[in-house]
C-alpha cells in the first residue's frame, strides 16, 4: 500500500464483506493531503516538499555525474544524458524556436524537461508512489517561469504596443469583428494560457494518482471471500495503469515543455 | 481514529488549484537549483564537450579526406607507372622483335649465300668430273677406236700425230650429229 | 407538505454524472485526432515524426479537457 493513504483517511480493516460496516474508501482530496513530516517554527516540512527537493538532487547528481566530466568519448552515462539532452535539444526546442532562436532557451527547456519528469515519475517509485506535480504549485511555478519568459521576451521582441498587438492577435483585415477578437484572444493568452498550462500537468498528474489509488486500495479492498478473483483483477488493473502512468507522465513532461516553447515561439515571431 | 483522520483530512480540505504556499516556495527553490545548474554548470560543460567532439569528427574527416586525396594521387602515380611499364615492355618487346627479325633475316641470308656457295662449289666440281670423265673417255674412245682400226686395217695407226687427228675428227662428227640431234 | 413527493433521488456525488459528461467531448476529440494521425501516416509514412509529435500534442490538448472534468467536482466539492 502506498504511503500517503497510510497517513490519512486509510483503514486497514476496511474490507468487502466485512462485519465493521465500512465501505470502500475511496481516494479523494485527501490522498493528496499530508501530515507534516518535521516543522521548522511555522514552516510546515511534509512529503511532497521532500520528494521536490529530491528531485532536484536526483536530477542534478544524475546530470553532474554524466557531464560533470564530460569526455570527447562519451562513458555509459553521458550517453545516456547526451541522449535525454539531445532529444531536449533536437527535438523540442530546435523542432519550434530554430537552431538560431532556440539555442539560448536550451537550459531552461531542458531542466524543465527533466525536473518535471522526475517529480511526475514519483507516480510508480515505490514507498514514494506519488506525483510531486499533483500539487497544483509546483506545475503553477514551472508555468509561471514560462509565463515570465514569455511575456518579457514579447516585450522585449515587440515594445509596449506590439506587445499587446501580439498577445490580441491585432489584425486590421478583420474589420468589424477585431474587438471582439481582440477581447477574447487577450483573455485567451494572457489569463487562460498560463491556467491551462499548470492545469494540465497538475489535472493529469492528479487523475492518474487517484486511479492508481483508487485500483490499489480496491485491490486491499475486494480482497475478501469470494471476491478475492475481482481483487486480482483490480491488480492487474494497476500494473496496467503503472505502465500507462509511465507513458503519460513523459508525455506530459514532453507536451509541457513543447508547449513552453511554442509559446516563446509565438512571442518570437514577427508579426505581419 | 478513523473519525480522527477524517476530521483532519475535512480540516485540512481545500480547493485543490489553490496553491499551498509553502509548496510554492519549495518548488521554486527546487526548479532553481535545477535550472541555475543546468544553465551556469552543466550544458556549457557539455555544449563544450559536443563541440570538441564535432570537431574532432569534422577533422577526422578532413585528414580522411587528406588521405583519400593521397591514395588517389598515390594510385595514379602507380597507375602512370604502370602505363609506363607497359609502354617500355611493349617497345622491347618490338625492338626484341625487329631485332629476331633483322637476325632472322641475316641468318637467312647467310644460310642463302652458303647454300650457293655450296651449290656453286658443287656444281663447279661436278663441271671438272665431267671434264676429266670426258677427256679419259675420249682418250679411251680414241685409243679403242685405233685399235679397232689398226686391227681392220692391219695397219698400225699408232702413230700419234694421225692418231689425234683422226680422233678428233670422229669426234667432233659425233657431236655435231648430236648438236643436230638436239 | 404532502404535495412535496420525492420522485427521484440520487446516493453519491453528482460530480461523477459531471465527469462523464466531460468525458464525451474529449472522448470524441481523441478519437478524431488519432484516426486522422493514423491516416495521415499511412498517406505520408515519411513524416512520421512530425505526425507523430502532432498527435500528442493534440492528444495532450484534448485529454486535458477530460482531466479538468475529473478534478472540477473536487474542486467544488
Amino acid at each position: 500500500m502506498s504511503a500517503d493513504q497510510t497517513q490519512l483517511a486509510f483503514d486497514w480493516s476496511c474490507r468487502i464483506m466485512a462485519d465493521n460496516g465500512c465501505g470502500f474508501p475511496a481516494p479523494g482530496l485527501h490522498s493528496f493531503l499530508f501530515k507534516p513530516i518535521a516543522t521548522f517554527g511555522g514552516f510546515e516540512f511534509n512529503k511532497v516538499m521532500l520528494l521536490a527537493l529530491i528531485t532536484t538532487l536526483l536530477v542534478v547528481t544524475f546530470f553532474t555525474l554524466a557531464f560533470g566530466k564530460a569526455k570527447v568519448v562519451p562513458g555509459k552515462l553521458q550517453m545516456i544524458g547526451e541522449a535525454g539532452y539531445d532529444f531536449v535539444r533536437r527535438g523540442i526546442v530546435y523542432e519550434t524556436l530554430g537552431k538560431k532562436e532556440g539555442e539560448k532557451f536550451v537550459p531552461l527547456m531542458v531542466s524543465l524537461f527533466f525536473f518535471i519528469w522526475i517529480m511526475n515519475i514519483w507516480s510508480v517509485i515505490p514507498l514514494a508512489q506519488f506525483p510531486v506535480s499533483s500539487i497544483i504549485a509546483y506545475p503553477m511555478v514551472l508555468a509561471a517561469v514560462v509565463y515570465v519568459v514569455w511575456v518579457s521576451m514579447t516585450f522585449k521582441r515587440h515594445g509596449f504596443v506590439g506587445f499587446f498587438k501580439n498577445v490580441t492577435g491585432y489584425d486590421k483585415e478583420l474589420g468589424g469583428v477585431l474587438p471582439l477578437v481582440m477581447v477574447i484572444e487577450f483573455f485567451s493568452n494572457l489569463l487562460v494560457r498560463p491556467f491551462t498550462h499548470a492545469v494540465r500537468l497538475f489535472a493529469n498528474m492528479f487523475a492518474g494518482h487517484l486511479m492508481l489509488v483508487m485500483f490499489t486500495v480496491a485491490s486491499w479492498y475486494l480482497l475478501n471471500s469470494w471476491m478475492i478473483p475481482a481483487a486480482g483483477v483490480s491488480f492487474v488493473m494497476t500494473i496496467v495503469m503503472i505502465g500507462f502512468e509511465l507513458f503519460v507522465q513523459a508525455v506530459q513532461a514532453y507536451v509541457f515543455v513543447l508547449l513552453a516553447c511554442s509559446y516563446i515561439q509565438g512571442a518570437l515571431a514577427e508579426h505581419h | 481514529m478513523i473519525a480522527n483522520l477524517v476530521q483532519l483530512a475535512a480540516e485540512e480540505e481545500q480547493n485543490p488549484l489553490v496553491p499551498p504556499g509553502p509548496e510554492l516556495l519549495v518548488g521554486t527553490i527546487a526548479f532553481a537549483i535545477v535550472f541555475f545548474f543546468f544553465w551556469k554548470k552543466l550544458l556549457p560543460n557539455i555544449n563544450k564537450v559536443l563541440d570538441e567532439r564535432r570537431a574532432a569528427i569534422e577533422g577526422g574527416i578532413e585528414e580522411a579526406d587528406a588521405m583519400k586525396v593521397e591514395a588517389q594521387s598515390v594510385l595514379e602515380q602507380y597507375k602512370a607507372q604502370l602505363q609506363e611499364a607497359r609502354h617500355e615492355a611493349a617497345r622491347l618487346r618490338q625492338e626484341a622483335q625487329e631485332q629476331g627479325a633483322t637476325l632472322i633475316a641475316e641468318m637467312r641470308a647467310e644460310g642463302q649465300r652458303q647454300r650457293e656457295e655450296i651449290i656453286a662449289a658443287g656444281h663447279s666440281q661436278i663441271e671438272a668430273d665431267r671434264k676429266a670423265a670426258a677427256s679419259a673417255l675420249r682418250q679411251d674412245v680414241g685409243k679403242l677406236a685405233t685399235d679397232l682400226a689398226g686391227k681392220l686395217v692391219g695397219e698400225s695407226l699408232e702413230d700419234h700425230a694421225r692418231q689425234s687427228r683422226v680422233i678428233d675428227r670422229f669426234l667432233d662428227d659425233l657431236e655435231e650429229k648430236a648438236e643436230a640431234a638436239r | 407538505m404532502a404535495a412535496m413527493e420525492t420522485l427521484a433521488a440520487l446516493e453519491g456525488n453528482i460530480g461523477s454524472v459531471g465527469y462523464g459528461l466531460a468525458a464525451i467531448g474529449p472522448g470524441v476529440g481523441v478519437g478524431i485526432i488519432f484516426g486522422n494521425g493514423t491516416q495521415a501516416l499511412a498517406r505520408q509514412p515519411e513524416a512520421a515524426g512530425l505526425i507523430r509529435a502532432n498527435q500528442i500534442l493534440g492528444f495532450a490538448f484534448c485529454e486535458a479537457l477530460a482531466l479538468i472534468g475529473i478534478v472540477m467536482p473536487f474542486v467544488y466539492g
